[in-house]
């Protein structure tokens, strides 16, 4: 009895673990497939599925976060796929997202990868359309690629005949890998060039130099750039106008003078006024002369006269007759002077 | 012209013994629903079936992940899509290895064990003597084991699978460096329900193919000693071949509903 009641719990224990095995595989393979946690529906139009089927996964920024649920045929060109996502995910997908048919790998399933939308958009809601793109077909690629074989062909083709001229030495690049001559006139002209850079690069280095100094203010150059020198011109200018301008007054009293000067020169060759005479009549100079001399010894007496009268008038103030007037006189001169 | 004749002879004596087996199925389904329910010997049978033959199914699946693993790795590896081995082996284990090898050792070890078992009931009398006693010895003997087979066939492979996957990932991660959650993350994304049920379902079959080709070959065991020998080797060598052709009818069947 107590064998057959070990023995079932050992079969009980067996029947638990394949059951509860099962139970997880089944469990696991339902939650890859979004059956078990909460989803939202979402759908995607599309002209050709190629081959997606229900089941496949929902990518979006390289994470799984669904699966097909349904693919349904409205037209002839217009499918329909719905397709669950985590509601977690929902939030983070915008309404200008795109949906794209692809493969997982180069070979893999068939996946609908979401192309993330801009960040402006809104976010998608339950039972929402989100836009798609077609996928680029196998075919498609093949018929570019046969173009692009073709061309590759003709390019091939082109370069080898190219190719065959410049060995057979025609065209310059020909001439220049079969003529030997042009080795030692293209090794001279690089001899030649090595010394015309060396030459290039002294000039250069003089230059360098010669603008460096230009940026100094004790030259031309360095004066023209310098910033105060435009208002000391514009000064200068503004002087020089006005100064023109009372040049021009000064030359137009110098014409009128010359004018005056004219007249009177024409006056005094026509013999008219005191200096026609001063200037032609000899014996008026001479009577001149005379008369001035006579004048001289005059004023030489008037002085004399004037000392000794003066002496007189001194000699009149110690006079006490005449004392009070001179007295008089001081103290008027006196108060003018103290009003002033 | 003989061997037209022995040919049909051939032909006749295969459609009256699966006439037959179907006559024995059929009392199977009618005995099953019937009182009194052996439930003391199903347990029994089960536990024979399914505790004691669990050691030889866990190490055969744990080698068969192992070894399918580093047989296909280096190829894998040379393709450059060693990161697809534990999609490929899963898929490979849980929808076909993993079922087929299980129930063709069960059929082995348990078919050949009916088989004999009663087979040598037959021929000792033991099976008339129950008759004769008034216990019901296709109850007690056939449908008790038929539906412990038919039981515990698909939890043997479930274990089976998992031991094998297990295998697999410890090639897997000494090789490749790669880790339990990923290794399993990746198996459980390759594989859907269309790889997990009708694998599963299929099982259910292949234990009812082993329990009743074991039973019928025992309980109409004939010739002696001789016979019993003859109906433990001819359950095993039937049973596997119905086991192939129950495998290619699950998977056409699969193919058609996905």
């Amino acid at each position: 009895m107590e064998k057959s009641v070990a023995r079932n719990i050992r079969l009980g224990l067996f029947v638990i673990t394949g059951t509860a095995l099962l139970v997880a595989a089944v469990y696991f393979v339902g939650q890859k497939q979004s059956m078990f946690g909460n989803s939202s529906q979402l759908y995607a139009v599309f002209h050709d599925i190629n081959g997606l089927r229900p089941g496949n996964n929902i990518r979006y920024s390289g994470i799984n976060v669904g699966s097909v649920k349904e693919i349904s045929m409205v037209s002839d060109t217009i499918i329909v796929v719905r397709f669950g996502v985590k509601n977690d995910i929902l939030p983070h997908i915008r309404k200008n997202a795109h949906a794209i048919i692809t493969t997982d790998g180069l070979v893999g399933n068939m996946i609908v990868n979401i192309l993330p939308g801009s960040s402006s958009g809104l976010a998608v809601k339950a039972g929402d359309t989100i836009m798609s793109f077609a996928r680029v077909r196998t075919d498609e690629m093949l018929t570019t690629l046969s173009v692009t074989n073709e061309n590759a062909a003709l390019l091939t083709a082109e370069l080898l005949k190219i190719t065959r001229e410049i060995s057979s030495g025609k065209g310059v690049i020909g001439s220049m890998i079969k003529d030997t001559t042009i080795t030692t006139d293209l090794k001279e002209t690089i001899h030649h060039l090595r010394h015309t850079t060396e030459a290039s690069h002294a000039t250069l280095t003089k230059l360098n130099r010669l603008i460096t100094s230009l940026d100094k203010n004790n030259n031309i150059v360095g004066t023209l750039r310098d910033t105060t020198l435009p208002v000391t011109i514009r000064q200068t200018l503004a002087n020089l106008e006005r100064s023109s301008k009372q040049l021009v007054k000064v030359m137009d009293n110098v014409n009128g003078l010359i004018g005056n000067a004219d007249s009177t020169i024409t006056n005094i060759r026509k013999g008219e006024g005191a200096i026609n005479f001063l200037s032609n009549d000899p014996v008026l100079v001479t009577k001149i002369d005379h008369t001035v001399s006579s004048l001289d010894s005059a004023l030489m007496k008037i002085n004399d006269a004037g000392v000794k009268l003066n002496e007189n008038l001194e000699a009149l103030k110690h006079n006490w007759f005449f004392k009070g007037y001179f007295k008089k006189l001081e103290k008027e001169q006196e108060k003018k002077a103290g009003k002033n | 012209m003989s061997f037209f004749r022995t040919s049909m002879q051939y032909i006749l004596k295969y459609l009256e013994e699966v006439g037959e087996m179907s006559a024995f199925a059929g009392r199977f389904f009618r005995e099953l629903f019937r009182r009194p329910f052996e439930s003391r010997e199903l347990l029994r049978q089960c536990y024979n079936m399914g505790n004691k033959s669990l050691l030889l199914v866990g190490v055969t699946g744990f080698i068969i992940g192992l070894v399918f693993t580093l047989q296909s790795r280096p190829k894998m590896l040379d393709l450059g899509a060693s990161a697809w081995i534990p999609s490929m082996v899963s898929i490979s284990i849980v929808r076909e290895i993993g079922p087929i090898i299980t129930a063709l050792i069960c059929a082995g070890r348990i078919g050949s064990g009916i088989g004999a078992e009663l087979g040598s009931m037959r021929v000792t009398e033991q099976i008339d003597a129950m008759e004769v006693s008034g216990t019901n010895p296709f109850k007690y003997l056939v449908v008790t084991r038929i539906l412990a087979t038919t039981l515990m066939i698909p939890l043997l492979v479930v274990m089976s699978d998992a031991i094998a996957l297990f295998g697999s990932f410890l090639v897997e991660n000494t090789k490749g460096d790669v880790s339990f959650r990923y290794f399993f993350d990746e198996v459980f994304l390759s594989l859907d329900f269309v790889d997990l049920i009708p694998s599963t379902l299929k099982t259910f079959f292949f234990g009812f193919a082993i329990g009743l080709v074991g039973c019928y070959r025992g309980y109409y065991c004939k010739h002696g000693t001789a016979g019993v020998g003859v109906a433990a080797n001819t359950a095993v060598v039937e049973t596997s071949m119905l086991l192939f052709v129950l495998d290619f009818i699950a998977v056409m069947v699969t193919d058609i509903f996905y």
